[in-house]
């Protein structure tokens, strides 16, 4: 995937680009909102990590060019300043996502892999969780000792965890996943869902309950 | 807290700085007033007094042309003279010569000095009288007639002149009065509500105050409290400001440093090279931490907020977004983060209500042990809006709770990394929205419980 980075710290773009590089994507660095809209016109990326502090116009204005001009490239922002004005302001305008400095690589690196997930069809998403893999589009589970079968409405279920990985998922909103098929679906029939995925897919799988809000699966290993 | 001096009231000085001037006016007027009346009452018994001389005047004769004077006065006539209620009347018809005519010997006349009739105050018999002199030619002769009565009537009808005036100006009195007060309560109406609106104000709100319905000589009052908000808001601004540029002008460095301290780590090298890197890298996170605490400190004072941020905040809303926020750091300590949320909505600055609760969390985190468990809750009963964050970690002794809430306060054995200002955090922002933070021990007597409550407003 193609990530273009607008930062004008060299230090930081320095060490976002050796970090996303090394998750095996490409990346341009540019110091200045003027810069980026150059580049984005040029090329096409997958993503753009936006640093808000820029020189000149600063990163919410450009944020508001890109939504005006490319409304389907996803963003991520990056706030030194934790004042409400920033995080509101980028959220409001159309970021996907926000981070605020410093932050750890590792968190950044899993954050944009997240957003380009969800940027693609889900045919194409595959999750590997130690010795597991997911296969969103062949819908095939794949453990130690083999396949694992599992049920529509299981696919159903951990393909809305799936697009949020790393981020905790109402109980309401997994039900929505699964009423179609089911009009009268009680809250818990969830829980009997999400137990019995524990059960198949094993404890390499990090399915978490989030006690009093839902569940989380975890961010993969790429 | 000194004492305020009691407020004096504007009604009540001008009540007291008017009553002195109008009682003394009102008795200058009573007093001229009684003087008239009391000419006019005199007046008219004085005459009625003439009459009667003119009538014992009309019974006088000089029958022979020669100088002797007769009082054709039949006993009924003198009867129906001296018939009065209420006053003794006396009389005497004398000549030039002094002779006495007719009528009462003890009766002194003087004969009238210019004009020819004389009134004047004298006593007979050791009573006040009233007498009328009345100098008259009776053929050739001259008698002075006088006519005299004791002032039982006038002293009534002065008694009674008074007794009606004074009731007529007390109630002027207390009628100019009881205006005044319901004028300067009117007047002072526009007052009244200027305090009000100070009042109902939240000690943040720096909006400026509405001059319209104050009076002319306030208004001088209202610009000058507008002028101040006005430099307190422009402080406030000043002081986000400068945070908001300290924070950018720390971080970002900061920030560059531990990203490239990540990279560095993934590069192959020596375990003990690995060592230092990993707490060099382990340093500058406290200190980007101490550093975030220390921006949100100086954020969180009450010097720098202004009431303009303040909105509608769903505390439920909001303790699911931190322990969402939260839950890798529980993972990473092995800790049992969770939510029991109920609907609670109170006004505040959603910024400074999410690092407080954060700070709450993070303390809660900080100090419980592995699979210990940690609970967010929102809710609103009768004591206000609430939320509230509890542990089974080891607790605070009681006499340590009000000690941890000091800046940079760590309790001895104190594990984690924290910089001890994450329940000054705390206490600065319940401060400046009103709400009172409580610490206090879990549930069942195990651990600690934060807990906010926000006053109803």
């Amino acid at each position: 995937m193609r990530i273009l980075v607008v930062e004008d710290d060299t230090l930081v773009a320095d060490a976002i680009r050796r970090g996303l590089q090394d998750a095996g994507h490409a990346v341009d660095c540019v110091g200045s909102a003027e810069q980026a809209l150059a580049a984005v016109d040029a090329e096409n990326f997958n993503l753009a990590v936006i640093d808000i502090g820029l020189p000149g116009a600063d990163g919410l204005a450009l944020l508001a060019q890109l939504r005006r001009q490319h409304a389907a490239l996803p963003v991520l922002m990056l706030t030194a300043r934790d004042g409400m004005a920033d995080r509101v302001g980028a959220l409001d305008q159309g970021a996907d996502d926000y981070m605020v400095k410093p932050f750890a690589l590792a968190e950044l690196v899993a954050r944009c892999r997240a957003l380009l997930r969800r940027s693609h069809s889900v045919a194409a998403m595959q999750l590997r969780f130690g010795a597991c893999v997911l296969d969103f589009g062949a819908r095939r589970a794949c453990g130690r000792d083999g396949d694992i079968a599992l049920t529509r409405r299981e696919w159903a279920v951990l393909e809305c965890l799936a697009l949020n990985t790393g981020r905790v998922v109402a109980k309401d909103r997994l039900l929505q996943a699964i009423a179609s098929w089911d009009a009268d679906i009680g809250a818990n029939a969830i829980e009997v869902y999400v137990s019995r995925l524990r059960n198949k897919l094993g404890a390499e799988v990090p399915l978490r309950t989030v006690r009093g809000l839902g569940y989380r699966l975890d961010v993969d290993a790429g | 807290m000194p004492a305020e001096p009691r407020a004096s009231s504007v009604s009540r000085r001008l009540l007291g700085l008017l009553l002195l001037p109008l009682g003394l006016l009102l008795g200058i007027g009573l007093f001229v007033d009684y003087r008239s009346g009391a000419a006019a009452i005199h007046g008219g018994y004085d005459r009625a007094l003439r009459e009667m001389a003119l009538a014992i005047g009309a019974h006088l004769h000089d029958a022979n042309d020669d100088g002797r004077v007769d009082a054709d006065l039949p006993p009924q006539a003198i009867a129906v003279l001296r018939a009065d209620s209420q006053d003794d009347i006396h009389y005497a018809v004398r000549t030039a010569g002094g002779e006495l005519v007719s009528g009462d010997a003890d009766l002194a006349v003087l004969p009238p000095t210019s004009g020819d009739t004389v009134f004047r105050d004298a006593r007979l018999g050791g009573e006040p009288i009233r007498i009328v002199e009345l100098a008259l030619p009776v053929g050739r002769a001259r008698v002075t007639i006088a006519v005299a009565e004791t002032l039982h009537k006038r002293s009534a009808a002065l008694r009674h002149l008074l007794a009606s005036s004074v009731i007529t100006d007390l109630v002027q009195l207390l009628g100019t009065l009881l205006l005044v007060w319901l004028g300067v309560r009117y007047g002072v109406r526009p007052l009244r509500a200027l305090g009000e609106q100070i009042a109902q104000r939240s000690a943040l709100d720096l909006a400026p105050l509405r001059a319209a319905p104050v009076p002319a000589e306030v208004r001088p009052l209202v610009h000058t409290l507008n002028a101040l908000f006005a430099t307190v808001r422009e402080a406030a601004r000043a002081q986000q400001q400068f945070i908001a540029d300290a924070a950018h002008q720390v971080r970002t460095p900061l920030a560059g440093i531990i990203a490239q301290l990540d990279t560095l780590e993934r590069e192959p090298m020596a375990e003990s090279l690995r060592l230092r890197l990993r707490s060099l890298h382990d340093a500058c996170v406290r200190l980007a931490h101490t550093a975030n605490q220390l921006l949100a400190l100086a954020r969180s004072e009450r010097t720098a907020i202004t009431g303009e941020d303040f909105t509608r905040v769903d505390l439920a809303q909001l303790a699911q977004e931190v322990v969402a926020h939260e839950l890798d750091r529980s993972l990473g300590r092995g800790i049992d983060l969770g939510a029991e949320v109920a609907p609670a909505i109170v006004r505040g600055n959603p910024w400074l209500l999410r690092e407080l609760l954060a700070n709450l969390v993070d303390n809660a985190l900080a100090y419980t042990p592995r699979g210990g468990h940690a609970t967010v809750r929102s809710g609103a009963d009768a004591s206000g809006r609430w939320l509230e964050v509890e542990d089974d970690g080891p607790g605070i002794a009681p006499h340590r709770r009000d000690e941890v809430r000091a800046r940079f306060a760590r309790l001895p054995g104190s594990p984690g990394d924290g910089c001890g200002l994450g329940l000054a955090i705390v206490d600065e922002i319940a401060r400046v929205h009103d709400a009172r933070f409580v610490l206090e021990a879990g549930g069942d007597g195990r651990g600690t419980r934060a807990r906010i409550t926000f006053a109803d407003r």
